[in-house]
């Protein structure tokens, strides 16, 4: 089984270049961070992975096996209902099925619901569960806890865990929250500048556990992103 | 407002038009305006000796063959004009011309062209229409989300999937559109070639009475008309709207 190879010499939209040299290399199963603020291309480098974008210079090489993608806004079919949102998608099993999982997200009484008539977590747990039902070998997601409350936030996080778990998917996540990319992936790449370029790729030192633990989480954030606060036990506001 | 008392409005305002007929019928020359209880006289005259159904009949099914005919053709067309830049670039000046040919010429056309014949008929009614139709569907296709084509693609729907659940759900509205605005132009299109070609079906009797001056029955035939279209409105398009539109919020 392989993981994911990058290698982006640069993607422009008429002439105005948007990303620059990008490249990186996961082994299967492993989970990658794209951390960034918003606008810089995170979106398009993602579209680049799905393979949805094929207007750029460059190759990428994709696992075997089926991608899925947990989208900014869920894209459900607003026709549908949660269940037979996953149930159309071919390979993903029936509406039994869908309704099962849907019941393991904690949807199950939502599942015969219209997307429109649920709340935003909601569609998005949905969207999650369309992804993990067709085993994916590649997931990306799509900054999954934007606009959410922050008790959705909670729940939200302990479901991606339990998504990439269940799969054992090669993961590429797009987020601009550092907090966020500790507490759920192994490698950290940041991207920068116009075109946007890696300026850092570092690798956790939190295993899959320790990252559960907010405190663990706090300490290399502050080591990673405010190497100028020495106060122990935190208080520097960022 | 309660629901019992919003479906009476309807009914107490076709009541005031009745009233207003009868008392038109009362001053003006009977011959000209017939009363109410004159034109129902004239219907059941009709149904007894003339065949008043089998002529709605017969304009009805020409109805539906070239309301179909026209959906299917003028839908296809639309969607690709919609879809493809190219081919409306290259033919959406025919479909100018088209909508703006008076359906009387095609009509006639038909008829010299195709022969005095029932496939001439329908063919004229249906022409009359595709444009409509084709024009309200292109509409609909260019407004086809890119988002959902994406998602649908990395999930690996296939083509009758994506069809089914991704891409008519969204035209859903546009056929609606395209089918109520359509039935109102072949039922009135329809009675003119008939008039011109045909030797049966509503057209030709309306013609037929015009000739020996009976109001009381061109009305009878009016008013079955109106009932029927109602109907269809009612019991098939408005329930179908509703049901297509059910997961709105």
């Amino acid at each position: 089984m392989s993981g994911l190879r990058v290698a982006i010499r640069g993607r422009s939209f008429g002439d105005k270049s948007v990303l620059g040299e990008i490249g990186f290399d996961l082994e299967p199963g492993e989970r990658l961070a794209l951390l960034g603020p918003s606008g810089i291309g995170k979106s398009t480098l993602l579209g680049i992975i799905a393979g949805t974008d094929t207007g750029f210079e460059g190759t990428v090489t994709r696992p075997d096996g089926r991608i899925a993608v947990v989208f900014q806004t869920p894209r459900l079919l607003p026709w549908r209902t949660l269940a037979e949102n996953i149930a159309v998608v071919p390979g993903a099993g029936d509406l039994d099925r869908a309704r099962s999982l849907l019941a393991e997200v904690g949807l199950g009484e939502a599942c015969d619901m219209h997307p429109e008539r649920v709340s935003l977590g909601m569609q998005r747990r949905a969207a999650l569960v369309r992804a993990l039902a067709v085993d994916p070998a590649l997931l990306l997601l799509d900054e999954p806890l934007v606009s959410l409350d922050p008790q959705s936030v909670g729940a939200m996080r302990d479901l991606l865990t339990f998504a990439m778990d269940r799969t054992g998917a090669t993961v590429v996540m797009a987020t601009h929250d550092r907090r966020e990319a500790l507490a759920l992936t192994d490698r950290i790449v940041e991207l920068g500048g116009t075109p946007a370029r890696l300026v850092s790729d570092r690798k956790s030192p939190l295993g899959r556990d320790a990252r559960r633990d907010p405190r663990q989480v706090d300490d290399v954030y502050r080591e990673w992103f405010e190497p100028d606060s020495f106060e122990p036990g935190g208080g520097a506001a960022a | 407002m309660g629901t019992s008392t919003r479906g009476i409005w309807p009914a107490l305002s076709l009541l005031a038009l009745v009233a207003i007929w009868v008392g038109a019928a009362a001053v003006a020359d009977a011959e000209k305006l017939p009363g109410p209880v004159d034109v129902w006289r004239a219907l059941l005259a009709q149904v007894e000796t003339s065949g008043y159904f089998f002529h709605l009949g017969i304009t009805l099914a020409r109805v539906a063959a070239a309301f179909l005919i026209a959906m299917a053709i003028g839908s296809a067309i639309g969607i690709a004009l919609g879809v493809s830049d190219v081919a409306n670039r290259v033919f959406s000046g025919w479909l100018l011309l088209f909508l703006n040919l008076p359906a009387l010429v095609t009509i006639i056309l038909c008829y010299v062209w195709f022969g005095l014949n029932e496939a001439a008929a329908v063919t004229a009614v249906a022409i009359n229409k595709i444009p409509n139709v084709a024009v309200t569907l292109r509409e609909g296709a260019r407004a086809l989300s890119k988002d959902l084509a994406e998602m649908a693609a990395i999930y690996r729907f296939d083509f009758s999937t994506r069809l089914r659940h991704v891409i008519l759900p969204q035209l859903a509205p546009f056929f609606a559109v395209a089918a109520r605005n359509g039935l109102a132009l072949v039922w009135k299109i329809v009675l003119v070639v008939e008039l011109l070609g045909r030797s049966n079906g509503v057209g030709y009797q309306l013609y037929l009475y015009f000739q020996q001056w009976d109001v009381a029955t061109i009305l009878a035939y009016a008013l079955g008309f109106i009932v029927i279209v109602q109907a269809i409105e009612l019991a098939i398009l408005a329930r179908w709207e509703r049901y297509a539109n059910r997961w709105r919020r």
